[in-house]
């Protein structure tokens, strides 16, 4: 592992690049959001410079290939991210919550290493792009190896049962936790897709990291839906959306993960920023929306022509006997959702025509966002979607139902019932941040 | 949910009596929080309101020492508050979550009664069940039966329940809002009173922390250094009185000539710097009034689909106006209705992709594009970004005059608000042919205290509505006339225009009336050059505060509208910052001088007053609401964790009711650091109380301090410092604590 003679330490391909922008543009508006947003702020020097050099330790991280520099890069990062979140130390509950990443990322930087070990050692190179090169991927040493790196990926993208720093994570300033969501989260999904050739061949290794999305994706998406503050309901959002981006990546989408970290990195460190105007924002009457079956059976056609304009804009093609088609599926559900709405649009033409067209426009949209990534993308060939069996199908089926469910408002049904009540309490404890990062006394918040 | 009282029908009697206890009880304890609005109307409340009985010394060591208590926590204590903070913030929800609290329109704590005991982290064992399964269903009830298994002994119970309520004073506060101030309608959708908070937590008590205690230490908190504000009050009111004395003696000339306008400016210390600008530029008069202009109503803007509270919140509206369109802006009316109709259908499309299942995963992706734009062009290029927003928000959905409808109100009420109005201000005579009324209201981004600038007179809401009501009621003829009749004469070639000042970027909008004589119509194009060139120089000034300063007064105008636009901006403007005292008298009286935006200014005319009615409704509601805010502003500058609401950096808007600080906190009351301070060290407000001056007869005044229990409480107890400059002899006085008058010789 130690041997840096064959090869240089860096490497770029359109992985490294698509990354490597990312992280540059969200960091740039960080940094100008954070010059007017801390102005006064005692720690803004500190603030700024550690967002530049996470900035820098993260490029590294994005182009390197030896897996030394990969594995430092990655620890370096976590350590500025958590001095980043602390801001404040003389604040209690900010440092607790900086501590309690530390640990989670400890142990995922503990996978990482053993990981590391394992795999250069079965393909007997310490160079990413050789490692992935190799034809050593029976090995049960390189079968650990990988799952010990989807374990680490798991920590840092905060998913189930590793996601207790995200949620505890809202002390930090505003623009760390934009960073946050829109940087360093998406580490496991880098990950991942760094290891992408060699995860493909381990079926198991990708049912594995289906199921933690799902659960991962389910709690997060249904804690979200019922915080009550601004920050912690984005972080549970978060979780959902990692969840799904694991998912993809156990489906071997990983070129629509990728599209997935990307736009959704874009999406929330812009609702962090803008988290300030939550106050204004006025919630439509959600019973107003409530579905019939009708409407919902009359809706279902522009779900189908929006997944048809997804399938023909993203190039996933739509493949009933592989895991592709669970892509669709998302599309469909979105395209539907759309048409629910659309008997309100005012003017004149007819819903008939409307209806269709929003779920055009829906489908297509969506298909084009995750076609601008896969085509950068392309050249890595990382998609291979796996056949559809059993754990797909039931898993997609279970996020389908818990969608039927939410439009055919089964929580307000089911609101008096001693289960609902059991649900909704335990899933308010479990999404509470971690004791110590509250600050239960006033006195002990400190400027 | 009448489990406990059905099982014991014995005690229901002496539960009576006891419930009528408790709520006194309460009552008397909540005295340590202050009651806290939510912040879509944020209004500055006094933190220590409650001990406004005491005198200011003792109260500030009196909360110190109940805050020192609280403050020698326990981990059972602190569980205690956490437990209280998770329960209170789901169930006070105001429309951030999708699937709410289940069963929560019963009440605080009946909801919590019934939910508790599916609660892992409250019910850990048999005992706990038994308890929680048994909990009675009446709040009250539930107190006293806490209270026994605590084994707190009777004479201690009150002082008990002021810990416990001083414990988390921001959601304390928040409910002691919603028992006194609600509407009875917005309380009865989501019932929650003192008495359910206490219960809930000496229910949480019992389970978390059943060794609690009184805590008796009676050692107050480290004393604030009073004698360091006493002198630099006695300070100010030197150099104050020094400016205005030479002015004392001299009354209006009503013989002069009419002014090309009169404006009337909200009484709020950004108004001044504002009017001594806009005099400069021509024959211009103005008045300082309170900002709602004397019209309590609830307003429903046009387009809108619900009414607002538009007065102080001493007041009770007394009638709702809906605003529709002008004739002359019926196209107008139509193309925004349209606007409206396809943003509200985004926001629909929005939402329910948002707040859903599975579906958030393909919004994302559909919006991540464009939220990486705004991003950048809301960071790089603000300015540009928030020109492009304005002129596109005028495309589809253009800004459209509106009018009052005032049919329901009987014209001879019109008339009382209009004789109201004009006769507290002192303008009954001599009208100039433009009466300008301006409201006023800040515009602001991404800010969760944006109605922390807005006009709070208004209730925390822009005032050019109110504005707008005066103006129509005062230019209609039928009203002219029966004021004719009480002894106001408007000339017929007056006109009432309504206007709103924007306090960020000091741009004057002048709100367009139907039909305008060419005279009129030319009046009305001065002024609007005035106007503009008075924001000009007005920004220009205010920008030498503000960390960018501006180098010349194009730069400065800039600067000001670039702060409103500027989604990262923790300062906009400075809000009532510095504010320290209440000058009651003539424009006379101060507009030869520069009171740096530091006075609310309200007009009076003593000789205009002879039964001193004005005078009191004066000193009794503008001058108290003024003493709220400087209160507010005093306490968030002299403790801003206590009082104040700590830092915007990391805010967490929760349930769209108020902050906490970061993941879960108290509800953080009070002005934010960045209001008060201009960096975390230095205060931009200099705490003082406030100093009122009146111009008027000694005798007259001293007459209104003593019949009024109001004005005792806070003169006599140095809360608000009163001097009386008396223009018959020219001599100004102040008002002891126990009453004296003492003349002030320099």
């Amino acid at each position: 592992m130690l041997e840096f003679s064959r090869s240089a330490l860096f490497r770029s391909d359109s992985l490294s690049w698509v990354m490597a922008v990312l992280i540059v543009f969200v960091a740039a508006n960080v940094s100008a959001f954070s010059v007017r947003y801390l102005a006064g702020d005692r720690k803004r020097s500190l603030h700024l410079a550690l967002v530049c050099l996470l900035a820098v330790s993260v490029l590294t991280m994005a182009f390197a290939d030896h897996l030394l520099v990969l594995l430092m890069s990655w620890g370096l990062s976590n350590l500025l991210l958590t001095r980043l979140m602390m801001h404040k130390t003389e604040w209690t509950a900010a440092r607790n919550s900086g501590l309690i990443a530390a640990k989670t990322f400890g142990i995922g930087f503990l996978f990482l290493l053993a990981g590391f070990w394992l795999v250069s050692d079965a393909a007997g190179s310490p160079y990413v792009h050789e490692i992935v090169a190799s034809t050593e991927t029976a090995s049960d040493e390189m079968k650990l190896g990988l799952l010990l790196i989807s374990l680490a990926a798991l920590t840092q993208s905060a998913a189930w049962p590793f996601h207790r720093w995200l949620i505890s994570s809202l002390n930090s300033p505003t623009p760390v936790s934009a960073l946050m969501h829109a940087g360093l989260v998406n580490g496991g999904g880098f990950l991942l897709v760094r290891f992408s050739p060699l995860l493909l061949e381990q079926p198991g290794i990708l049912h594995f990291l289906f199921l933690a999305g799902l659960v991962t994706a389910v709690t997060g998406t249904f804690w979200k839906l019922l915080q009550t503050d601004i920050k912690r309901m984005l972080a549970c959002s978060t979780m959902g959306q990692m969840g799904f981006m694991i998912m993809q990546c156990g489906m071997g989408l990983f070129a629509p993960a990728v599209s997935h970290l990307c736009w959704h990195g874009l999406f929330k460190a812009y609702s962090f920023l803008n988290s300030g105007s939550v106050i204004r924002e006025k919630r439509l009457d959600r019973t107003a929306g409530v579905v019939t079956f009708g409407r919902f059976l009359a809706a279902c056609p522009a779900g189908v022509i929006g997944a048809w304009a997804f399938a023909w804009t993203s190039h996933i093609p739509f493949d009933l006997a592989d895991t592709g088609c669970l892509m669709t599926g998302i599309a469909f559900m979105a395209a539907t959702q759309i048409a629910l709405r659309t008997p309100e649009f005012p003017g004149s033409m007819p819903r008939f025509v409307t209806i269709p067209v929003m779920g055009l426009i829906a489908g297509g949209s969506y298909g084009a966002s995750v076609a601008l990534i896969e085509s950068i993308l392309e050249p890595l060939g990382l998609n291979q979607a796996q056949p559809l069996d059993f754990v797909y199908s039931t898993g997609f089926g279970t996020l389908m139902l818990v969608w039927l469910a939410m439009n055919f408002d089964l929580a307000g049904k089911m609101q008096s019932t001693v289960l609902w009540k059991r649900l909704y309490v335990a899933a308010l404890n479990a999404s509470q941040p971690h004791p110590k990062t509250v600050t239960a006394n006033r006195s002990n918040y400190g400027i | 949910m009448t489990i406990g009282l059905k099982s014991k029908p014995l005690k229901q009697k002496q539960v009576q009596v006891d419930k009528v206890d408790i709520m006194e009880v309460i009552a008397q304890a909540s005295d340590i929080v202050a009651p806290v609005w939510p912040l879509k109307n944020f209004i500055a409340v006094n933190p220590l309101q409650g001990l406004e009985n005491l005198p200011f010394e003792t109260a500030i060591a009196e909360s110190g020492r109940i805050r020192n208590s609280v403050k020698n926590s326990s981990p059972g204590f602190d569980a205690v508050n956490r437990e209280t903070i998770k329960w209170c913030s789901a169930f006070f929800d105001d429309g951030q979550a999708t699937l709410a609290m289940p069963g929560r329109q019963a009440g605080l704590y009946r909801c919590f009664a019934d939910l508790a005991r599916f609660d892992q982290r409250l019910n850990r064992s048999a005992a706990d069940d038994n308890f929680l399964k048994r909990l009675p269903g009446a709040p009250s009830v539930a107190i006293e039966l806490c209270l026994d298994k605590l084994d707190i002994p009777g004479s201690q119970r009150s002082e008990f329940i002021r810990q416990s309520l001083a414990a988390l004073p921001g959601w304390a506060g928040y409910l002691k809002w919603k028992s006194n101030w609600q509407s009875p309608e917005e309380y009865a959708k989501l019932p929650a009173s003192l008495v359910d908070f206490v219960a809930v937590r000496l229910v949480l008590t019992c389970l978390l922390s059943p060794d609690a205690t009184l805590d008796k230490s009676l050692e107050p908190s480290a004393p604030v250094n009073l004698d360091g504000i006493v002198a630099k009050e006695n300070e100010f009111r030197d150099s104050l009185l020094r400016k205005l004395l030479p002015f004392a003696v001299r009354t209006e000339d009503k013989s002069l000539d009419r002014p090309k306008a009169q404006l009337v400016f909200c009484i709020d210390v950004r108004s001044e710097p504002f009017r001594r600008t806009i005099e400069a530029q021509n024959d211009y008069e103005t008045l300082g009034f309170a900002g709602f202009f004397g019209i309590p109503v609830r307003i429903k803007p046009f387009g809108e689909s619900h009414a607002h509270d538009s007065c102080p919140v001493l007041l009770k509206p007394g009638h709702e106006v809906e605003e529709h369109a002008c004739s002359t802006h019926a196209d107008r009316a139509e193309q925004y209705k349209k606007g409206r109709g396809l943003l509200s259908t985004w926001k629909g499309f929005y939402q329910s992709l948002k707040y859903n299942f599975a579906t958030p995963f393909a919004l994302v992706e559909m919006l991540g594009p464009w939220c990486g734009l705004s991003m950048m062009a809301k960071t790089f290029a603000t300015h540009r970004y928030g020109r492009f927003r304005l002129s596109t928000a005028d495309r589809f959905m253009p800004e459209v005059a509106v009018t009052p409808g005032l049919d329901h109100i009987e014209i001879s009420r019109q008339a009382d608000f209009g004789e109201q109005a004009l006769r507290m201000m002192g303008l009954t005579a001599r009208f100039a042919p433009l009466v300008v009324l301006c409201g006023h209201g800040s515009t602001t981004e991404n800010n969760a205290f944006a109605s922390a600038l807005d006009c709070g007179a208004c209730g925390g809401n822009h005032g050019g509505a109110n504005a707008r009501i005066l103006a129509s009621i005062l230019n209609s003829d039928g009203v002219r006339e029966i004021l004719a009749e009480r002894g106001i004469r408007i000339p017929s070639d007056t006109l009432f225009l309504a206007a709103e000042h924007d306090t960020t970027t000091d741009e004057m909008t002048l709100f367009e009336v139907e039909e305008m004589s060419g005279v009129e119509a030319e009046l009305v194009a001065s002024l609007r050059n005035d106007l503009a060139q008075a924001r000009i120089e007005n920004s220009f000034a205010r920008s030498r505060n503000f960390d960018s300063k501006a180098i010349d007064s194009s730069e400065a105008f800039e600067i000001t509208s670039l702060r409103s636009q500027d989604w990262a901006q923790v300062r906009p403007e400075w809000g009532l910052a510095r504010n320290a005292a209440f000058v009651v008298g003539p424009r006379g009286l101060t507009s030869q001088m520069n009171l740096e935006g530091r006075c609310f200014l309200h007009s009076y005319d003593w000789q205009a007053d002879t039964d001193g009615k004005f005078l009191t409704t004066i000193l009794t509601a503008p001058m108290v609401v003024a003493q709220w805010i400087n209160s507010q502003y005093f306490f968030s500058t002299i403790d801003p964790v206590a009082f104040g609401a700590g830092s915007k950096v990391t805010h967490n808007v929760t349930g769209k009711i108020g902050v906490m600080q970061g993941n879960a906190s108290d509800l953080m009351h009070g002005l934010p650091l960045q209001s008060v301070y201009s960096s975390d060290e230095t205060p931009y407000h200099e705490p003082m109380r406030l100093l009122t001056v009146v111009q008027a007869p000694k005798l007259r005044v001293d007459e209104i301090v003593r019949s009024q229990a109001v004005l005792q409480k806070l003169f006599g107890n140095g809360w608000v410092q009163l001097v009386c400059i008396d223009p018959t002899d020219g001599h100004a006085y102040l008002l002891s604590r126990d009453f004296e008058w003492q003349k002030q010789v320099f």
